[in-house]
């Protein structure tokens, strides 16, 4: 039953995994971006309050969700790393990293973008802009503590112990709208009960959604290739590896 | 009809930024994703190079 588990702990099976995933995932991404953006900027009807200024929530929502999933990957990795001394767990860790801080800035930046309008200014101390703005000074701690170490055995150990502290944070952002007053709106599509949308505004933003995981998982797992290569690369593997 | 489209009911200078700082986004990280990976390739081709030479 365990057998994938520890298949995953081999270096050259989870190269070979990342190699074969990269073309599928990033075609799948493209499909359902497409239809995302299409069916989100040019089909999707004005919000009845916020006219087409809420057509920013296909960008906004998707990369935000994206910024929480990515830093969860990245604790998880690093609390398997830790807990089971699986070096590839620290691998994932480290490029998730980088792909997460770059959607915790799209997050800020298009919710910045959307807050001038209807909030009447770019930035507010809320609970979710701050807690998401921790986020991405989390992201940053972690990158920066993996690359401070000469040992980039004690870098790893470093980073994955401060992901896994850091992890508290994800649920603070998620239910910082629930916890206390916010000026932003609350869960969307993550929340119990159907969503509060209708079909032709939902469609469009679950794609998008659809589109941006995917496409996470593409890049990480380009950036998994070269962690891995960088970590292996005296192994006799990689020889094979690199050739194809 | 196009120029509603563009202009967004008003919001055209919000909504556009924020579509077109999402490509550069995406864009960034499929580049930065991929010079990563070739510069581990180059990398290691040149630690296999280096010890081959180095058994002979």
């Amino acid at each position: 039953m365990w057998t994938w588990f520890y298949k995953l702990a081999s270096p050259p099976y989870v190269y070979g995994v990342a190699a074969a995933l990269v073309p599928w995932l990033l075609g799948v991404a493209a499909l359902a971006l497409a239809y995302g953006l299409i069916a989100g900027l040019a089909f999707a009807p004005p919000d009845y309050q916020q006219g087409d200024a809420f057509r920013m929530i296909y960008v906004h929502v998707p990369s935000a969700l994206l910024s929480l999933t990515a830093y969860t990957v990245m604790a998880a990795a690093s609390a398997v790393a830790l807990i089971w001394r699986i070096k590839v767990g620290h691998a994932v860790a480290a490029a998730s990293a980088p792909i997460g801080a770059s959607f915790t800035i799209l997050a800020l930046v298009t919710g910045s973008l959307w807050g001038r309008p209807m909030w009447g200014t770019y930035w507010a101390w809320d609970p979710r802009l701050t807690s998401e703005l921790i986020l991405l000074f989390l992201y940053v701690g972690v990158m920066s503590l993996r690359s401070a170490f000469e040992d980039p055995a004690r870098g790893d150990r470093a980073a994955a112990l401060l992901a896994i502290v850091g992890v508290v944070n994800v649920p603070i952002v998620h239910f910082s709208v629930v916890w206390w007053n916010s000026l932003h709106q609350g869960a969307t599509i993550v929340r119990i009960g159907a969503p509060k949308m209708p079909g032709s505004m939902l469609w469009p933003l679950l794609s998008m959604w659809l589109g941006f995981m995917l496409f996470y998982g593409a890049v990480l797992c380009m950036r998994l290739q070269g962690e891995v290569l960088n970590r292996e690369r005296q192994a006799m593997w990689v020889r094979e590896a690199i050739k194809s | 009809m196009t120029s509603g489209f563009w202009s967004m009911g008003g919001y055209a200078r919000y909504v556009w930024p924020c579509f077109g700082f999402a490509f550069v986004v995406l864009g960034w990280n499929l580049w930065s994703a991929r010079r990563y990976r070739a510069a581990a390739k180059a990398r290691a081709s040149r630690a296999l190079a280096m010890a081959a030479s180095e058994a002979r």
